[in-house]
């Protein structure tokens, strides 16, 4: 009950508002043309004064206020009310007897009925042509909610069976410790015990990439950026990424200078673990994951490289887009697990802070890079 | 007999609680729980423990309250158990007086060695201050407070002034986490700039005269939007 009044007086006050809007519209566009119209009255006289014969040149005068008048207001009355105005105003002003009106004038219906013409073609054109680029603008709107509705739908897909399959994993372990307790070996124990440990591990890293996309404004898609030294944010992610993966091999090329570069640090962190757990996971490289990163005059790029599969050709123009997960792969959902939210993620983030991210194969592997871009701090 | 230390741990979810709890008592540890904030104030002052583990996000209270509450009184070491993505919140915890910070989810051999590192901090005030002049060492790295120098592996390095303070004030505390602000405050005065990207790039410059690759840190450890932590002193493990 409470909550339908508050609607009701959400509702109403939106029809104030609106109605407000509509008010201050017509406001605007009667300035618009009763200053157009003193304008060009204005502009008339003054060019009178300097030209012998201007009586046709001011009705050119008169003409473009009409143009002006139709393409700046909405709807067709003040376009009308200006090709009146005008037509009286140069019969009053600028024909003999001036400062009076004179009906009678030879080629006077002439005169109003081309200036009438005229007004209804522009206006009925400026009309046509703002209704349609409202409609073009209302499509866009349409078509980019779409699209991130598709996004939101996607990611929930991904989400919900990422979760899904570590947790399976969690509980199945669990239960069948506790219902066997007895009949297992301690070898069993450990490895049951291990394998919650590894899912568990796997779910804290989803979450935590799901806790970063939070981190960007859902309306703008912009992220909360400051100047932060380049060394900090790779040091701190392979510092997490070993903790995690001990044995992982890793060379780290950080750059010969400082960089200072503005972003979100934590999100950018993330970007880099993400691939590295990525290349960690699928590739197995022959040789050790090499981070690299460098400057160019208004970017700084960062590289991951390893020396193992490479990756399908197929899946390169899509790997950023939870490909992992449509069903038309051939199967191949859970070959990938955890590939498909994880990369999207990243170039969810690095699109936000104004980059763009890219995989490759290099001939002895794959190689991941992406680069954000120099600004000066607001 | 050896006087096992006491630890209070204020934290409302159970099951970490218990987790905590186990680990702590196969140590040398005694362990008190509290799950709420009030209950947590009442044990801390009428037992006093050794050490508290505090978690921010209580139910009936803001956990910042409970450390300005103790630390009007006590300077008995608080480690604050928080969340990952809330640094702001982390950050007024230590500047309101805690110790140190450990992040959900932690594993034991991390918590131990936290708690460790803030008893042998609360003693160290405690002691006499001859120990505070024995030089800072940790896997080749030295500080010695004295001649005001810093080797690696037996190469002295060179450090500019205010170099030095960082690295000094940080080998001081080390094992613990020290703010931006506490390290601006101490390097340049009260008075100094809010702004730390002048000791963001003083720190990107020791790094490189320190460490052997910047990207690989074996020394000085970032907590991104937080501050640094060096590596603990080994004469003290």
């Amino acid at each position: 009950m409470e909550f339908r009044k508050r609607k009701t007086k959400r509702n109403r006050q939106i029809a104030d508002y609106d109605r407000e809007e509509i008010r201050k519209g017509h406001l605007q566009e009667g300035l618009i043309f009763f200053l157009t119209f003193v304008g060009t009255t204005m502009i008339a006289f003054a060019f009178r004064g300097m030209v012998a014969n201007p009586d046709v040149n001011i009705t050119m005068f008169y003409i473009l206020g009409i143009f002006v008048v139709a393409r700046y207001t909405n709807g067709y009355v003040w376009g009308f009310l200006f090709a009146v105005l005008s037509v009286l105003s140069v019969n009053f002003f600028f024909t003999y007897p001036y400062r009076n009106f004179n009906l009678t004038l030879e080629g006077y219906p002439i005169t109003f009925a081309a200036m009438f013409i005229i007004y209804v073609f522009t206006s009925a054109m400026t009309t046509d042509m703002k209704e349609q680029a409202r409609i073009l603008a209302h499509q866009e709107k349409e078509l980019m909610e779409a699209q991130k509705e598709k996004l939101r739908a996607n990611l929930l897909r991904a989400v919900s069976h990422d979760l899904r399959t570590p947790l399976t994993g969690i509980i199945g372990n669990s239960e069948s410790y506790l219902e066997m307790e007895e009949k297992l070996s301690d070898e069993e124990k450990r490895e049951i015990v291990e394998n919650i440990e590894g899912d568990a591990n796997w779910l804290l890293n989803m979450v935590e990439n799901l806790l970063s996309v939070t981190r960007i404004n859902n309306e703008t898609a912009k992220v909360n950026k400051s100047l932060e030294p380049v060394d900090e944010v790779i040091s701190s992610a392979v510092v997490r990424f070993k903790k995690r993966f001990p044995e992982a091999e890793l060379k780290v090329f950080p750059p010969e200078d400082l960089i200072m570069v503005m972003m979100d640090a934590t999100l950018i962190e993330q970007v880099i673990i993400n691939i590295l757990n990525n290349a960690n996971a699928h590739a197995h490289s022959v040789k050790p994951i090499e981070l690299k990163v460098f400057e160019d005059d208004d970017k700084v790029w960062f590289c991951i490289k390893d020396y193992g599969v490479g990756i399908d050709e197929k899946r390169l123009d899509t790997i950023f887009d939870g490909a992992g997960y449509s069903r038309d792969e051939e199967g191949e959902v859970d070959g990938y697990k955890g590939m498909g939210i994880g990369l999207s993620i990243c170039k969810t983030i690095v699109i936000a802070h104004g980059g763009d991210i890219k995989a490759k194969n290099h001939g002895e592997g794959s190689k991941f890079f992406f680069y954000l871009p120099k600004e000066t701090e607001e | 007999m050896v006087q096992k230390l006491s630890i209070l741990i204020i934290e409302d979810e159970k099951s970490i609680c218990d987790f905590i709890a186990k680990t702590l008592n196969g140590q040398e540890y005694k362990t008190t729980a509290a799950h709420n904030g009030r209950d947590g104030l009442a044990i801390l002052t009428s037992t006093l423990p050794d050490l508290v583990l505090l978690d921010l996000g209580l139910p009936d209270m803001d956990g910042i309250d409970i450390i300005k509450q103790t630390r009007q009184w006590s300077s008995l070491p608080i480690i604050v158990i928080s969340a990952r993505v809330q640094e702001k919140e982390k950050v007024a915890a230590l500047d309101a007086g805690a110790d140190d910070y450990i992040t959900k989810p932690f594993g034991t051999d991390e918590l131990l060695a936290r708690i460790r590192t803030a008893i042998r901090h609360s003693n160290k005030i405690m002691s006499d201050n001859v120990n505070n002049n024995r030089p800072y060492s940790a896997k080749g790295l030295v500080v010695d407070f004295e001649k005001r120098r810093v080797l690696v592996d037996g190469n002295e390095v060179h450090l500019t002034r205010v170099e030095y303070k960082i690295v000094s004030m940080l080998a001081q505390n080390s094992g613990k986490v020290i703010t931006y602000s506490s390290l601006i405050n101490q390097v340049w005065g009260p008075y100094a700039d809010d702004n730390n990207r002048i000791l963001r790039v003083n720190m990107a410059n020791i790094r490189r005269k320190i460490e052997k690759n910047p990207g690989e840190p074996e020394y000085i450890f970032t907590e991104l939007g937080i501050g640094y932590r060096l590596i603990e002193d080994e004469n003290l493990l």
